[in-house]
């Protein structure tokens, strides 16, 4: 390591040592959702991939986390995109029942989802963003979150591949030059 | 003037030194929430830590202090310092440990874990670089490639051309960093994952023989699985598929217990998963059904003394085991104990 | 400080690249291989579903990055889009040493004659520019046979009565059947048609040094983990660096080919791997950087003596964009189709690529790739869920219950389907961008049409108890199989190289990739390129003796 590094570090380190005590005890588990927000995604992941008899889904699978992550990363661009989609869906959602999606029973939110695809929502909230390509676009989202690598964030424990009973990690040997040599 | 301004700028950085120390022995005494915890990218971590089997145990205590290891240590404690400063929408997840992080963290592992550590380094799985990149025979017909660290290496900083050269089946081979040769190329944090929701055993003892262990499972949370290099996590022993295996067309009854899915990971036969291909033991014949540990112990592997548990107890024939022709006696002997069945010795029936 | 001199240069280190540089290197010419990737480095996506090359959700694991590279989509209206390689409509070529050799599934199809002879067997085409290649399938026989045994195919082509005529049988036997594949073959068979293993630029069994497949899932898009996939950057491009004669330079932009006052190409101008513009002289220059970046860079190299472009007198550089409109059809069966080993493809057919009643020309049909986690979860029957507690039911039980068979439709070239370069929009090195613009013939959506029936009358009688089409065709092509930009040519009036890949008018201007071809086959185009490669060096080998071209 060299010596600028080195000092630079010192410093910082120095100077945040200082610092540290006046840093309270405050967990902040999302990069880019505030925790409402992650509330209403959390639910919406919910409806996208359920949990049901096969077994756990995306809010198993902290789904809600790869969103997360990827907004502050590859989907930067789409980061205004979803901060304006969750409030028009929130509000839509006050408007029709009352009440915020994420309060709504399951079956209910399955409706208003349905409207959602179809458009069939209150247009003064989706101003700039058409609610069934917002709506398409989290479907994507989820999916990727709950069927890709965990690596990214989501798809815990490899909860989708063990439903799909797929091997993972794929088991297989090489071709070996010794052949049961009796260790 | 000059003296009198000496000595206040000794008084003053005797009183730094002593504050300093002081927060610093204050910091590492403290509970881990109360100074780990403080940086939001660490809280997850150390609210696993605080349900796990190593809950009444110091972050410190494993992960060392900035002073530890001289300079080295307190160089990478001034980084994290500037990375939590400095970098932006930081997570737990964007946090790793280096492979000499891990391997440093063995060290302090063995300091309870005496005999575990012990067994396992008078054992295969404690080969180093230089044992599994450097092997001639092994390179000359079966040359390295990216996957090899899928098995042993998953946490090597690099590929393999990173590694070792020439990356072909000619050789001679050499490391391209000497002081990899000695790193181990499975420390226990490939199978051990300590940061994990389990409850606490008794301390430290002797858990390798194989009875122990069926003894102990059913109250805690599997203790072992697999650090899978491709994701970059630890998976559990139980979230693994179980593989089918056959054997001439036919199923086999592959082992129910967890330790048998893990060893497969690595211990695994070719595509078809046929018995006893490539790497794979999964015992078929006599042995059938058995799970690895039920022989080899957990760290050492050692199988040498296993026989007893079950033997003559429940062998059919009455005689010795040990002194029959199989891989047990002699690594020439035709019958591998992984797959010898009453048949090999048996062709016609009882009768030799 | 100059670059020091060389006898040759090749732009772009892939399929056809690769070959053309060994070729001169290993006969003594001193060569220098740019690419704008770098070396291909497995560890780094492993076989992370979402930066696969074919599925770059979160970007791709071998390029191009989507910072630098940007292109233009010119719409019929006139409009204009920025697009940048995070889409289908971008047609990405992967961008590493390589390129897309690395990661691809692989096929190895040898054209037939007829595909060299589109015009004289069907005649020509109404808003196509069909036309017969100035060589015929004789003429590169044996430069099939060099790629099959240098860089390695496992096949076996005896049961495939419309096979090209071969001297040498492959290197390598074929791979089996997967469950799928003995399923439909036989569904196939009982049709009267005549299935067989497709050639594979894969190992089968231990070759070249380097170990037989493993049958790994993750296949297709990926790098292989055990270096069992051969492409021209693990056998072509070591063997031309091992003879002492090749430098291969990495994450080198290549911007244009320079030329001197008499009309010939001097070298090239480019951009090192820290953004400096250089220069590198040499006696010959080859462009072999993908059907969309070899149009541009040669629409890029203007001077006085080409106010067009280099090599454009005729206008027909970036003309004929073609690539292949992958057609066909999936079924759903009630009990599992699918096992466990990869990757997928395994058996094709070519009834239907010639001599099909009411269609000119047609295409192979080959079982698919297994699907991966998130690829099956996007794919669904018409009408199915597309989230929700269904859309999961599907996705669990019926990923081993689903087949597919699909393939390449040959295109009618159509003029209009082409690349410029947009004169506003530039790249990270200030480089104009290729724009496309134009669309497929409205012949080849009535071509897909009648090979994706073909492909749906195979799986409803391998028992499939629901099936549906994909048919396709429409649109801009290109994508992966890009092809027909400076298409090969005996009359320089319609074409921009001759039968050699020599430019028409500047001798010592070469193009030695999938630009060349006049048309794009019913298969994949792989083999072929790295024929042409071999064509195409070993005619300037034998030719150039020293200074200039006999």
């Amino acid at each position: 390591m060299d010596r600028r590094k080195f000092l630079k570090s010192t410093v910082t380190g120095l100077g945040t040592m200082a610092m540290l005590p006046a840093c309270a005890y405050d967990p902040a588990p999302f990069r880019f959702f505030t925790q409402k927000e992650a509330e209403c995604v959390i639910a919406l992941t919910d409806q996208i991939i359920p949990a049901d008899e096969s077994g756990p889904g995306a809010v198993y699978a902290n789904v809600v986390n790869y969103i997360d992550q990827q907004l502050v990363r590859v989907f930067r661009n789409e980061q205004s995109v979803y901060k304006k989609g969750i409030t028009a869906l929130q509000n839509s959602c006050k408007k029709i029942y009352g009440q915020l999606f994420h309060e709504l029973e399951f079956d209910t939110q399955t409706d208003f989802l349905i409207k959602v695809e179809s458009n069939n929502v209150p247009k003064e909230f989706w101003d700039g963003i058409d609610p069934a390509q917002f709506f398409s676009m989290v479907i994507r989202h989820t999916m990727q979150g709950f069927y890709g690598s965990p690596v990214h964030g989501g798809n815990k424990n490899y909860i989708s591949y063990r439903l799909m009973k797929l091997e993972y990690p794929q088991v297989v040997g090489q071709n070996r030059y010794r052949r049961n040599h009796g260790e | 003037m000059k003296i009198k301004r000496r000595k206040t700028i000794t008084v003053i950085v005797f009183i730094v030194i002593l504050v300093l120390s002081t927060g610093y022995s204050g910091w590492n005494a403290a509970h881990p929430r109360r100074s780990c915890a403080s940086c939001h990218e660490i809280s997850p971590s150390v609210e696993t830590s605080l349900t796990s089997a190593h809950r009444s145990i110091t972050c410190s205590q494993c992960h060392g202090t900035a002073l530890s290891s001289g300079i080295h240590s307190l160089t990478e404690k001034m980084d994290m310092l500037f990375t939590h400063v400095s970098g932006r929408e930081k997570s737990s997840q964007d946090i790793r440990m280096s492979e000499s992080q891990i391997v440093e963290i063995m060290e302090r592992c063995r300091q309870c874990h005496q005999i575990q550590y012990a067994d396992w380094k008078a054992g295969g799985h404690s080969a180093t670089y230089a044992h599994i990149f450097l092997d001639s025979t092994h390179n000359r017909t079966e040359r390295p490639y990216w996957d090899c660290f899928r098995c042993h290496g998953m946490f090597y900083e690099g590929t393999i051309y990173d590694l070792m050269e020439p990356v072909d089946n000619k050789g001679p081979w050499k490391l391209k960093n000497p002081a990899q040769a000695n790193v181990p190329v499975m420390p226990c944090l490939s199978c051990h994952q300590i940061h994990s929701k389990n409850e606490p055993r008794q301390p430290a003892m002797a858990h390798d023989h194989p009875r122990n262990i069926f003894y102990e499972r059913d109250q805690r949370n599997i203790p072992f699985g697999l650090n899978v290099r491709a994701d970059r996590m630890f998976l559990r022993a139980d979230y693994f598929i179980v593989p089918g295996i056959f054997k001439d067309g036919k199923k086999v009854n592959t082992p129910a217990e967890y330790d048998y899915r893990l060893c497969v990971q690595c211990h695994s036969p070719n595509y078809t998963h046929e018995a006893g291909t490539e790497d794979d033991r999964t015992p078929t014949g006599v042995h059938e059904g058995l799970t690895c540990y039920s022989c080899h112990a957990a760290h050492s592997n050692n199988a040498r003394e296993s026989c007893g548990a079950c033997h003559p107890a429940v062998s059919n024939c009455g005689l010795d085991v040990t002194a029959m022709n199989t891989s047990y006696i002699s690594a020439d002997s035709p019958n591998n104990i992984h797959s010898v069945a009453c048949n090999d010795c048996h062709p016609k029936g009882k009768g030799m | 400080m100059a670059n020091k001199h060389v006898n040759a240069i090749v732009v772009g280190a892939g399929a056809g690249g690769g070959v053309v540089a060994k070729e001169l290197a290993a006969n003594g010419i001193s060569v220098i291989l740019f690419e704008r990737g770098g070396w291909p480095v497995y560890d780094e996506c492993i076989n992370d579903e979402l930066r696969n090359q074919r599925t770059f959700v979160l970007g791709s694991a071998f390029g191009p990055d989507w910072d630098r590279h940007p292109r233009v989509l010119l719409g019929k209206d006139g409009t204009k889009r920025i697009v940048v390689a995070n889409g289908w409509d971008y047609s990405h070529i992967a961008a590493c040493v390589g390129s897309g050799t690395v990661s691809y599934g692989a096929m190895a199809w040898r054209y037939m004659p007829e595909d060299f002879k589109m015009k004289t067997t069907y005649g020509s085409v109404a808003g196509s520019t069909l036309e017969d290649w100035p060589i015929c399938y004789d003429e590169l026989e044996s430069c099939y046979e060099k790629a099959e045994w240098e860089i390695g195919v496992s096949g076996d082509d005896r049961n495939n009565p419309f096979a090209a005529p071969r001297q040498k049988p492959y290197p390598m036997p074929p791979f089996e059947n997967t469950k799928e594949g003995t399923l439909l073959s036989a569904a196939a068979r009982r049709l009267g048609l005549h299935p067989f293993p497709i050639p594979m630029l894969r190992n089968s069994v231990p070759y070249d040094g380097r170990p037989g497949c493993i049958r790994n899932r993750t296949c297709i898009g990926f790098q292989c983990p055990v270096d069992a996939k051969n492409g021209t950057h693990n056998t072509v491009i070591p063997a031309a660096m091992a003879t002492g004669h090749c430098t291969v330079k990495t994450h080198c932009q290549v911007a244009e080919v320079t030329t001197g006052t008499k009309g010939r190409a001097t070298g090239v101008r480019y951009f090192d791997n820290k953004d400096r513009e250089q220069y590198q002289t040499a006696d010959i220059v080859i462009i072999a950087a993908s059907a969309i970046e070899t149009a541009r860079l040669l629409l890029n190299s203007r001077s006085k003596l080409f106010p067009n472009g280099i090599s454009n007198e005729s206008g027909w550089v970036g003309r004929n964009l073609q690539g292949h409109a992958y057609t066909g059809a999936d079924g759903l069966f009630d009990h599992d189709v699918r096992d466990r080993i990869g990757p997928g493809a395994t058996f094709g057919l070519c009834d239907f690529n010639h001599h099909n009643k009411g269609i000119i020309g047609g295409g192979l049909l080959c079982n698919e790739f297994h699907d991966l986690p998130y690829g099956f979860s996007q794919f669904r029957p018409p009408g199915a869920a597309r989230w929700g507690k269904a859309h999961k039911e599907f996705q669990v039980k019926m990923y081993r219950r689903i087949s597919a068979i699909r393939g390449p439709i040959q295109e009618m070239p159509n003029f209009e389907a082409r690349i410029t370069v947009d004169e506003t929009v530039k790249d990270h090195w200030g480089i104009p961008v290729a724009a496309l613009s134009g669309e497929r013939h409205v012949l080849d959506h009535e071509h897909c049409k009648f090979l994706s029936a073909r492909a749906e009358e195979i799986i409803r009688e391998a028992g499939a108890y629901q099936t549906w089409k994909t048919i396709g065709g429409k649109g801009l092509s290109g994508s992966q199989h890009q092809c027909g930009t400076a298409r090969m040519g005996n009359d320089p009036k319609t074409s921009v190289v001759n039968k050699y890949g020599q430019s028409h008018q500047v001798d010592n201007l070469f193009v030695a990739d999938a630009s060349l071809f006049v048309t794009g086959g019913g298969f994949n185009p792989v083999l072929t390129i790295m024929a042409l490669g071999y064509h195409v060096g070993n005619y300037i080998v034998k030719n150039w003796n020293g200074s200039k071209f006999k």
